[in-house]
């Protein structure tokens, strides 16, 4: 069984992008099952920039299953926002999964924001004054979201998609003093949770293609500062012929952070 | 870059380095999180990676109307939306 998902994030779409990347993605029915968006779709989270992600990755002939960033909050636009995309046929997930049906079985993909806190050692506690207790319920929060929306979903394989990181690992190269406000270990956490086969996620603009959580779940920053393309493809699955099982550049793990 | 331009009421290098830092999240004509603002000899240079010659052009133009006084120059990159030539296989 073998599912092919391709992946981007943090496009930060406005009228000045529009076009760029509908070449590639008119590519992606030969290369996909699906395409998952990362979050960060728009500059500012305004239904106009809403209707250029509509405009640019509505209509494919492949499902767009997306979450929103935190960008696409910075207008306060989010019902206005996700109506845009809905109706142009986009899935837009939080707290919550979808199951499709692709020619290599059922593939379950639960997707939430997320957002920061840190990492296992170094993160913000629910404790002291009210703002920071509101900050790290919200972290809490949206990672038992995504774990319940994992668990929950009937599947032959399942995916998990965030903008913020689950996992240090793909933030290397941004500066140590920002992770937490770069993704939380509770997301990780949650991942670990259940089978999941791959977590997709974006936000770290500096940060690392490949990471894995301590539960072993791959994880994949797809952020597209990161992947210096259209979108990335993932073949997943067990039966893979063994003559393609070759990773990208060669550098099956890069894991010089963690 | 030290604190000498405007003689001493130029405010401190790493406030200036601060409130660039903000200005290009904060600003609605930037908003990017993704541009790193670095200290040579005698300027300051932003790098980073935008998705139009637009942006690109609009970041510099903010910030030096921002700091007239600082010199500021930019190696800021359009990130290429290119289809994938390789996949990557997940046994
Ligand atoms: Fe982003
Ligand atoms: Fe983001």
């Amino acid at each position: 069984m073998v599912i092919r998902i391709a992946a981007v994030g943090d496009v930060h779409l406005d009228e000045d992008v529009v076009g760029r990347f509908r070449p590639a993605l008119e590519e992606l029915p030969e290369c996909a099952d699906v395409l998952l968006l990362a979050g960060d779709l728009t500059r500012h989270g305004t239904e106009a920039e809403a209707r250029c992600v509509a405009q640019e990755f509505g209509g494919l002939a492949v499902p767009v299953v997306t979450v929103l960033g935190n960008h696409d909050h910075q207008c306060d636009q989010v019902p206005q926002v996700v109506k845009v995309l809905e109706d142009a046929g986009i899935t837009v997930l939080e707290g919550d999964g979808v199951v499709l049906d692709c020619a290599g079985g059922r593939l379950g993909i639960a997707g939430v924001k997320g957002f920061g806190g840190g990492f296992a050692g170094r993160c913000a506690s629910d404790f002291g004054e009210p703002e920071m207790k509101a900050f790290v319920r919200t972290t809490n929060e949206s990672a038992d979201r995504l774990g319940a929306a994992l668990r929950s979903l009937d599947c032959d394989m399942l995916v998990a998609l965030t903008h913020y990181s689950p996992v240090p690992d793909t933030l290397v190269g941004e500066p140590l003093e920002i992770y937490p406000f770069l993704g939380s270990y509770q997301l990780g956490q949650a991942i670990d949770s259940a089978p999941t086969a791959l977590a997709v996620h974006g936000h770290a603009h500096a940060g690392t293609e490949r990471g894995t959580t301590p539960g072993g779940v791959r994880v994949r920053n797809v952020a597209h500062p990161v992947i210096k393309q259209a979108y990335s493809v993932f073949h997943v699955g067990d039966q893979l012929d063994t003559d393609q099982v070759s990773p990208i550049g060669g550098s099956g793990s890069q894991r010089s952070w963690s | 870059m030290t604190n000498d331009q405007a003689g001493g009421a130029a405010p401190p290098d790493e406030y200036v380095e601060a409130e660039i830092q903000r200005l290009l999240t904060e600003d609605p004509a930037v908003a990017e999180q993704g541009i790193t603002v670095i200290r040579r000899e005698d300027a300051l240079v932003l790098y980073g990676e935008v998705e139009s010659p637009h942006r690109r052009e609009e970041i510099l133009r903010r910030v030096s109307e921002r700091f007239p006084d600082v010199s500021i120059t930019s190696d800021i990159g359009v990130i290429r939306a290119q289809a994938p030539t390789e996949i990557e296989q997940l046994p």
